[in-house]
């Protein structure tokens, strides 16, 4: 027995509706995320000449807010960690693997912003993945919209028993560390709940059934061919570039 | 043979002694059984028994046999028990499996193995019985707690088992959204199908006709009757909750817009209103939790107000309900602990990890996390009522009676009628901000205001000689 989802309430990631991509095959979408990917492997004055054509990918999808949005999310991450390089190793190096990263947000949001969870599903058992873990992996990808929801609703919780106060400082620091634990319990035996219920839900709409009949099928289409050939075009490029 | 047949079934969860106390039943076609009984009588459970999740999810102690439709529940594969009887539960948020209204339809029809076209059929069939049809593409976690009750229904009766069990399917239902409920069961039945609901709200369930009820019985003795505290009287009863030009936001929509209004401390105001209205996100703004514009004040000055959320597993992370009552308290009053842990019927789970309770518990042990604290106002309820019994909510209303004695003041939100109309004030709120005020025997007939949000009463309101 399996358990399905690990986290949150189900809901959708932001999907960016009127992106051209939108309506792409899931399995031509995910060659392209990939070969996309590909580029990390560049060096810097590849890597940035390659940014540039990928950046107006971004804009002819419609996804260059969506892909901003995710890279201002790791804005932190980034600082430390280009600092750090700059500072043991090198410049170039600080760089190239700043571009690496953000190019790796760009390419969740390529993906993951244009592609449902059920057509997520479809292209994994297309790559042969079992039902189940499919099934589960989808789930586990519409639930992370809501992490940050939970999360804000735990500290507000344990804000109003006086478990956990806004930081006021460095001073604070061991405080706050303590303060965690109010914080991680509930959401940890939130998420384990969440998975539970919606195991619970599942099996008692028939999952697991032998009969199961997909719905829905997927179907490539001429742009989605196009695409696909073009993705695997530069796939060959990159590599014999690199 | 009975559709449903149980014959002498117990069960007890494995972590611990929680669980069903031996009964057996039967169920025929068509017939409607509401399974009602206190907190931790083992309603839920009994509903996991019927429909299979006990034992095949579930590895306690289970005793006895439960055949359903002629097959026994313990050697038949949970799929193939799913097709004979579907079950609903208590948080329809919680049950959401999809990212459209649509696809949670799908997904159980997918399970059955019908044709292509059949699933057509009894989709489209499903989201009009429903009146699911405007809102097939939204994601099920943007609907209303009512229209997900609804979905979560409709999820499962697409699937035309021949019985229905549902968990707790009022408990965040408010008065619209549970007659509609109550509507939809009825005609489930009169097509031939097998209702089993288990509930502790029943006002809306009498109106179904030919309704049979089973009452479980707690397999341990009842709380003794709490001692009385005198609780010290913190303030003068002049003090008076001020709100003025309440603006409250969230995503971009506006919740509530200009609210004024006041509340003198000493008193227990109940706020209603229907699903989706705003009354966490008011009592969030109160608290202090929530960005708005305007001015909260009591007496010129920020309230402290405690707030208890309606989700309890939010806030307890201890080891013991000793040490989450206690937890980061300064100087605590023991004599109020004792109280709080008497009144609220806890004294047996002193030593208890809180997240092994059960829902009800857990609510009582978070209500006295933040009385421990002693606010100094008063404290807000999020629907203080979800998953107590009727026992259990006496005593909710005897310690809220004892904080307004001592002059604070207590708020609290709840779709539970009959736990507002013992409050000292209700408060009816709707989209463009209250539409009656005043104490609950006006309030609660006075139709217009009702009508104008679309809620229904139930019937025992309007009832002669009944003393609100």
């Amino acid at each position: 027995m399996i358990r399905l989802g690990t986290v949150g309430k189900t809901r959708n990631l932001a999907l960016v509706e009127d992106s051209p991509l939108r309506r792409v095959d899931p399995r031509a979408k995910l060659a392209l995320s990939l070969c996309a990917s590909l580029a990390v492997m560049l060096s810097l004055e590849k890597l940035a000449a390659f940014m540039g054509i990928y950046v107006m990918l971004l804009l002819w999808a419609r996804l260059f807010p969506e892909a901003a949005r995710q890279v201002w999310r790791l804005k932190w991450v980034l600082i430390v960690l280009f600092a750090v390089d700059w500072i043991f190793v090198s410049l170039d190096l600080a760089v190239v693997i700043t571009l690496r990263l953000i190019l790796l947000a760009g390419v969740f949001a390529l993906f993951f912003s244009t592609t449902t969870p059920a057509e997520l599903r479809l292209a994994l058992e297309w790559l042969h993945v079992s039902y189940r873990y499919a099934f589960s992996l989808s789930l586990a990808f519409q639930s992370v919209g809501l992490l940050d929801d939970e999360w804000r609703a735990i500290r507000e919780a344990q804000r109003a028993r006086g478990a956990w106060s806004l930081p006021t400082g460095w001073r604070d620091l061991v405080a706050r560390v303590r303060d965690l634990v109010a914080l991680s319990v509930p959401a940890v035996v939130m998420t384990t709940k969440r998975a539970w219920s919606m195991t619970e839900a599942a099996y008692a709409r028939g999952f697991d059934s032998p009969r199961r009949q997909p719905f829905r099928h997927l179907a490539m289409s001429r742009l989605d061919w196009l695409l696909l050939a073009g993705t695997l075009t530069v796939a060959a490029l990159l590599l014999l570039w690199r | 043979m009975s559709l449903v047949w149980v014959q002498q079934v117990a069960y007890r969860y494995p972590q611990n002694n929680h669980g069903l106390a031996s009964l057996s039943l039967s169920i025929e076609p068509g017939e409607r059984l509401l399974v009602t009984g206190p907190s931790g009588c083992g309603k839920s459970t009994l509903a996991r028994c019927l429909t299979g999740l006990i034992p095949h999810l579930y590895h306690g102690m289970l005793e006895g046999e439960v055949w359903l439709d002629s097959l026994r529940t313990v050697d038949t594969p949970l799929w193939q028990l799913a097709e004979r009887a579907g079950l609903v539960f208590q948080n329809p948020a919680a049950q959401m499996l999809a990212h459209s209204v649509e696809e949670e339809i799908l997904f159980g029809l997918e399970n059955l193995g019908l044709p292509h076209d059949i699933i057509v059929q009894r989709l489209e069939a499903t989201l009009t019985r429903f009146g699911l049809q405007a809102m097939r593409h939204r994601s099920p976690q943007t609907l209303s707690g009512g229209e997900q009750q609804k979905l979560a229904l409709a999820a499962i009766t697409a699937r035309q088992p021949p019985v229905l069990v549902l968990d707790e399917p009022l408990s965040m239902l408010d008065g619209t959204a549970a007659t509609e409920l109550v509507a939809h069961l009825a005609a489930i039945t009169d097509a031939g199908g097998a209702v089993v609901i288990c509930e502790h709200r029943e006002e809306y369930l009498q109106t179904l006709p030919g309704l049979h009820t089973l009452r479980l019985d707690v397999p341990t003795p009842p709380e003794a009757q709490a001692p009385t505290l005198h609780l010290h009287p913190v303030e003068a009863k002049a003090q008076r909750l001020e709100v003025k030009g309440l603006t409250v936001s969230l995503a971009g929509r506006t919740i509530h817009r200009d609210l004024d209004f006041s509340l003198d401390a000493g008193q227990i105001v109940a706020i209603v209103g229907r699903n989706g209205v705003g009354k966490t996100t008011l009592l969030r703004a109160l608290a202090g939790l929530q960005k708005h514009e305007g001015s909260v004040r009591m007496n010129g000055s920020q309230p402290d107000l405690g707030l208890v959320f309606q989700n309890a597993d939010l806030q307890l992370f201890n080891a013991s309900v000793r040490e989450e009552i206690l937890f980061r308290v300064p100087d605590p009053d023991m004599e109020l602990y004792d109280w709080l842990l008497e009144v609220l019927g806890l004294a047996r789970y002193e030593d208890a990890p809180p997240l092994l309770l059960s829902e009800g518990e857990k609510k009582r042990v978070a209500l006295a996390t933040v009385l421990m604290r002693q606010p100094h106002h008063g404290i807000l309820l999020d629907e203080p009522s979800l998953g107590q019994d009727a026992a259990h909510k006496a005593q909710l209303i005897s310690v809220a009676r004892a904080l307004a004695d001592a002059g604070q003041l207590v708020i609290l939100t709840t779709h539970d009628l009959p736990l507002a109309a013992q409050a000292d004030r209700l408060l009816l709120l709707g989209p463009q901000g209250f539409v009656a005020d005043g104490s609950p025997t006006e309030v609660l007939r006075d139709g217009t205001a009702w009508d104008s949000l679309g809620l229904s009463v139930p019937e025992w309101v309007h009832a002669p000689g009944v003393q609100l």
